[in-house]
């Protein structure tokens, strides 16, 4: 893209991220590229790698913070047919932009992490599900993946073994559910991207019929790591129970915004203030998403919040797809999250009721109280809609997501919401408007 | 006479081929129709149901359901306009609004009168750290102000104000044509 914003040379992810053209194979490969593949392909059981993969707490960095290695050992070992791995690139998450960081700079990278999952779980294609809109960094994995055959690497032959190997690109048309990895599946299959009922679940029953294995980009991108270093020395880093590094997305009131890899349990004031150069002169920090727009807030008294996974959860919250997203006290709350909803609404898919019609009934809800017309009633509407959105009335988490930004921002921000429902006031825009 | 060209629905008829079931190539397909008419019409996608040997309601199905996807002309050059948090903290919201008045319409989807220019506002497009952001001829355009959307609309509206290739200086590029032609005609 233009320039890198974010951790270039950081300890895992971004380690090579300062050489420069890493996206071509003989630099890739001169840093030590490859290596793991090879190691893997040559040498290596799938039943090693997966153990390795265990060894290192490597956990879903899509969102779902699934352990990697035991969504790998959920697929049968001895079915007949083919098995894929399904790597979800769809990133849309609002304030995530991680993914599409990894894949600009360093596509070899998760093309490897692809070989080597696809070799765990007894596969032989893996499908990359890529965004519409991620026009470069799919040119990109497509040239990749043109010289990694090239070089024999993909193929019938991968480093003169007779393991078979290709990785294979499919281009979504814009929609946040395809993020979802049931529905995604639908997409890749052609169909209408609505999510499916579980059980059965993907490792039994996933792409066209098959035992799939679906996993985040960021999540494969640190296997070849973690083969080259070990699974042991990954899970050095990061906390007792949430191992390793992670990319963070922080965007909004920042005044360096970027994409930062960070060691798990350092503190949100860490990555906001020290990383992403904390708020703009005379602005303090109000409120925070901890993890994408569906993570439930936080209010700026909370920054010493650690990234802890586990920590995030026993808050409420969760670390979710690692988009930080920062707003200063120059911004309405009601406001955001009345845009927020509208995006919940517009992406719902429609299949189950509850989010498909209480989305709508939030986002005129939102509009009646911003244009005036609010009451003690909205506020009570808001308050029911985001209770029947929640706690798995859905098929998907997105109904939850909506419902979680409403609950959460009404929960700390019941002030701004009264003002603009009861009094028709938005003291935010008052102070600047005086300042 | 077909709305597809009949080289561009060969290549549809060799889609399936790429894929463990033929339905996939539902949205590739689409893809191909939709670059050489601009948009999707009723006839491209019965054409492509055909191609394909699918059912016409179900590929209208697929189109609809992906924003991506059009069914109405969008003019030659379609801003995507991201207006979601992150890059309405930073000012999406005016970028749209300078748009508007820069291309000349009065709301999302309809197309300048010189055919060349919409827009429509989407969902986060995944580049953040860029805020305000705009997705355009398959780029994505970053940092957002009013002076970089007024240019990137000169450019496109008057291609001889663009500075396109930096080899090529424009005092060259007669010579260069006549050059090109020669070679063509000999």
């Amino acid at each position: 893209m233009v320039e890198q914003r974010g951790t270039v040379g950081g300890p895992v992810l971004t380690e090579w991220f300062k050489t420069p053209d890493l996206h071509k194979l003989d630099v890739y490969e001169s840093l030590g590229g490859y290596s793991a593949a090879r190691k893997v392909f040559k040498e290596m059981t799938a039943t090693q790698v997966i153990d390795e993969v265990k060894g290192s707490g490597l956990r879903g960095r899509g969102g779902a913070d699934f352990p990697t290695a035991t969504k790998w050992s959920f697929v049968p070992k001895d079915h007949p047919g083919p098995k894929y791995i399904v790597v979800n690139a769809d990133e849309s998450e609002p304030g995530s932009a991680k993914d599409r960081y990894l894949m600009e700079n360093s596509p070899h990278m998760l093309v490897e992490g692809a070989m080597i999952a696809s070799f765990a779980i007894g596969g032989h294609q893996a499908w990359i599900y890529i965004r519409g809109e991620y026009d470069l960094p799919y040119e990109m994995l497509r040239d990749a993946i043109a010289e990694a055959h090239g070089k024999g690497y993909l193929g019938e032959h991968p480093f003169g073994t007779d393991y078979a190997m290709d990785v294979r690109l499919y281009r979504g048309h814009g929609a946040y559910i395809c993020g979802e990895e049931t529905a995604l599946l639908e997409s890749l299959e052609g169909k209408r991207a609505q999510p499916r009922s579980r059980p059965p679940f993907p490792a039994v029953k996933g792409a066209w019929g098959m035992p799939t294995a679906v996993n985040n980009v960021e999540t494969l991108s640190t296997v070849p790591w973690i083969m080259r270093h070990g699974g042991a020395e990954y899970s050095k880093r990061g906390t007792e129970k949430a191992k390793g590094t992670r990319m963070v997305t922080v965007s909004g009131d920042v005044q360096k915004p970027g994409n930062y890899e960070i060691e798990i349990g350092v503190t949100y004031r860490h990555v906001i203030e020290e990383l992403a150069g904390g708020p703009f002169p005379g602005r303090t920090i109000k409120v925070f998403w901890p993890g994408g727009s569906s993570a439930k807030v936080l209010p700026g008294s909370m920054l010493d919040t650690s990234t802890d996974l586990d920590g995030l959860k026993a808050l409420g919250t969760m670390g979710g797809s690692g988009g930080i997203i920062v707003m200063d006290d120059s911004h309405c709350v009601v406001k955001a999250a009345a845009r927020l909803l509208r995006f919940y609404a517009f992406e719902s898919c429609g299949k189950c009721t509850p989010c498909r019609v209480g989305g709508n009934w939030a986002v005129r809800t939102y509009e009646r109280i911003l244009s005036g017309e609010g009451s003690q009633i909205e506020l009570g509407i808001l308050e029911r809609v985001s209770d029947g959105l929640q706690n798995g009335r859905c098929l998907c988490g997105l109904g939850d997501a909506a419902g979680w930004v409403i609950e959460s921002t009404m929960r700390h921000f019941h002030n701004e919401y009264e003002e603009h429902s009861l009094h028709n006031v938005c003291s935010v825009e008052a102070a600047l408007v005086h300042a | 006479m077909t709305a597809l060209s009949e080289h561009v629905l060969e290549e549809i008829r060799e889609l399936p081929a790429k894929y463990p079931q033929h339905r996939s190539a539902v949205m590739p397909a689409l893809d191909l129709a939709q670059e050489e008419l601009g948009y999707l019409t009723p006839e491209a996608m019965s054409e492509v149901a055909t191609a394909l040997q699918l059912d016409p309601g179900y590929v209208e199905g697929v189109a609809t359901f992906y924003t991506l996807f059009h069914l109405a002309p969008i003019g030659k050059y379609r801003f995507y306009m991201c207006t979601n948090l992150s890059c309405t903290l930073r000012g999406a919201n005016e970028m749209v609004d300078h748009l508007k008045g820069a291309i000349g319409v009065h709301e999302a989807e309809q197309v300048s009168k010189d055919g060349l220019f919409s827009y429509e506002e989407v969902e986060c497009l995944g580049a953040c750290e860029y805020a305000p952001v705009a997705r355009l001829d398959r780029r994505y355009q970053v940092d957002l102000t009013p002076t970089k959307i007024d240019a990137l609309v000169a450019e496109r509206r008057n291609p001889k104000v663009e500075a396109p290739h930096p080899a090529a200086k424009a005092a060259d590029l007669p010579a260069k044509r006549g050059g090109t032609r020669k070679k063509k005609s000999g």
